[in-house]
């Protein structure tokens, strides 16, 4: 219900601030959004602080949920700059998007995003759905890869309740690697499931902290079940050439373990996004 | 977004009906997570409620009680019983947590109920020579059924609505077809797991609601009878 409120609040204050900024002036600032999810915002704290640093005023509308929200805002340029994911983004344009390899799922992207959005450089960083199992689990059964699972029997796979349904849920085990598994929904809980032994695999970001911390074993996707889902920034026609060239210096610079090590920070030390975009960005020289 | 003809052909698949997360199940789920609260609180509230109106004595821990389970945020709690009791014991966390919020309305309508009865009529009933136990089940729990009735329809209605919560930890119920249907996009699936939801607490609401109405008008002729 906090969720809720927040987002009512974020929702009315942009369309506030769009009323306000009809009048187009060049020191307008740049709204960057985020979704309400810790690591996304850290990656959009980067965003803007790179183009403070450069003098550009920003706009922060972190928070702002799941794309039916936040989607609608960049279409009608209440929102300017959003960190995204290429897989995740896709299939909310295209459903039926087959491509699953990076490289694919990009210009898959690049093509069917709407006009007057366009993607800025892809970052080698990704946080996508994976599936996991315990150390132990996967040294008693010889696990490395996805169809290794193939031979078990009487396996238990849980996730969100939408896995149910989605193209890699337990319909895509079975087609792409013959896996049959009964679905269980562990919600907000999975991880927790996981380690209760609850489930035998579980589906998890591959950037959840917790992946390192508890030492989860992330089965290799040789088959491509999983859409590959790198940062992407999503940027409107407002935003000009040259913070197009900052922001895709950030996405040049961030690969898949500094954003492991950035979310490690904010689960473990409890820092602001502020303060570990803010640190990581002075490490690749990026700010002064 | 959606149509009326949308949600109409979701009802009418079988298979949204059906199997572990059909709508059936997940009604059973939901109305025995609702029960098995509301059994809970009232093995400690009916009993506590009834001897503080009996005595006259401990108002305040009623107000107490009832002010402090109802500031305690339901999410924040179920969230906090999970982590204390462990993952695999949910279903019990689940019912502690939906227990908490049952407790005070189940109190405060046994309490009340004995509590409101005149005065007269209690001595009138000492002066026949009943000895406490008699007093309270042969005048005061009949003269404050229907006020006890009216806490467990308030427990009820407050229940079924927060179960919603319970697939935030992995257990069913129709909260399941709302979470899942939103994060799926699938606006007809929400609006069906609503429109269930709202049914029961109503249908609950209507039997309580009778219940409580029969158990008034029975005391009223028995009272005229005399």
């Amino acid at each position: 219900m906090k969720k809720t409120a927040k987002l009512l609040i974020a929702s009315a204050m942009t369309a506030v601030l769009a009323l306000a900024g009809c009048a187009q002036t060049p020191s307008e600032p740049i709204v960057i959004g985020s979704q309400a999810y810790y690591s996304n915002e850290i990656i959009a704290e980067a965003y803007a602080l790179v183009l403070e640093d450069a003098g550009y005023t920003v706009d922060r509308q972190f928070s702002l949920g799941q794309r039916d929200v936040y989607v609608p805002a960049l279409l009608s340029g209440e929102v300017d700059l959003f960190p995204e994911y290429t897989g995740n983004l896709l299939q909310y344009f295209d459903a039926t998007a087959t491509a699953t390899a990076a490289d694919d799922v990009y210009s898959a992207l690049t093509a069917a995003l709407p006009a007057g959005l366009s993607a800025l450089e892809m970052s080698g960083a990704s946080d996508q759905d994976s599936y996991n199992v315990t150390a132990n689990f996967a040294a008693q059964n010889n696990l490395t890869s996805i169809g290794d699972l193939a031979a078990l029997t009487g396996l238990k796979l849980g996730g969100a309740p939408e896995l149910a349904e989605r193209p890699y849920g337990p319909t895509g085990l079975d087609s792409f690697y013959g896996v049959k598994v009964e679905f269980e929904a562990t919600g907000d809980a999975t991880v927790e499931a996981l380690v209760a032994g609850l489930v035998n695999m579980a589906n998890v970001y591959s950037a959840d902290p917790r992946i390192q911390q508890l030492g989860l074993v992330t089965l290799a996707d040789p088959l491509g079940l999983f859409l590959a889902s790198n940062v992407v920034p999503i940027a409107s026609d407002a935003v000009d050439q040259k913070a197009r060239d900052l922001i895709n210096k950030v996405s040049q610079a961030m690969t898949a373990q500094d954003l492991i090590a950035m979310n490690v920070r904010s689960v473990q030390e409890q820092l602001s996004p502020n303060q570990i975009a803010r640190e990581w960005l002075f490490s690749k020289g990026l700010i002064k | 977004m959606f149509s009326l003809a949308d949600l109409w052909m979701w009802f009418a698949e079988p298979e949204n009906w059906l199997g572990r997360y059909g709508l059936l199940n997940l009604l059973g789920e939901h109305l025995a997570i609702s029960l098995s609260s509301i059994l809970l609180a009232s093995l400690l509230a009916l009993p506590l409620g009834i001897l503080i109106g009996h005595l006259g004595k401990g108002e305040a821990l009623v107000v107490g009680l009832s002010s402090i389970s109802r500031a305690i945020p339901t999410m924040g709690l179920l969230f906090a019983l999970v982590m204390l009791l462990g993952i695999v014991n949910r279903e019990l966390a689940v019912t502690l947590a939906l227990a908490a919020i049952a407790v005070p309305p189940i109190l405060a309508g046994a309490y009340s109920g004995i509590s409101t009865i005149e005065r007269s009529t209690k001595v009138a009933a000492i002066a026949q020579g009943m000895r406490p136990i008699q007093l309270i089940w042969h005048v005061e729990l009949p003269l404050a059924a229907s006020s006890i009735i009216g806490g467990l329809r308030i427990a009820f209605i407050q229940v079924v609505s927060t179960v919603v919560l319970a697939p935030l930890v992995g257990l069913g119920g129709l909260g399941f077809a709302i979470i899942q249907g939103l994060a799926l996009r699938d606006f007809a699936q929400v609006t069906a797991g609503a429109i269930a939801i709202v049914l029961l607490t109503l249908f609950g609401n209507l039997v309580l609601g009778m219940l409580q109405q029969k158990t008034r008008l029975s005391t009223l002729r028995q009272i005229r009878a005399r």
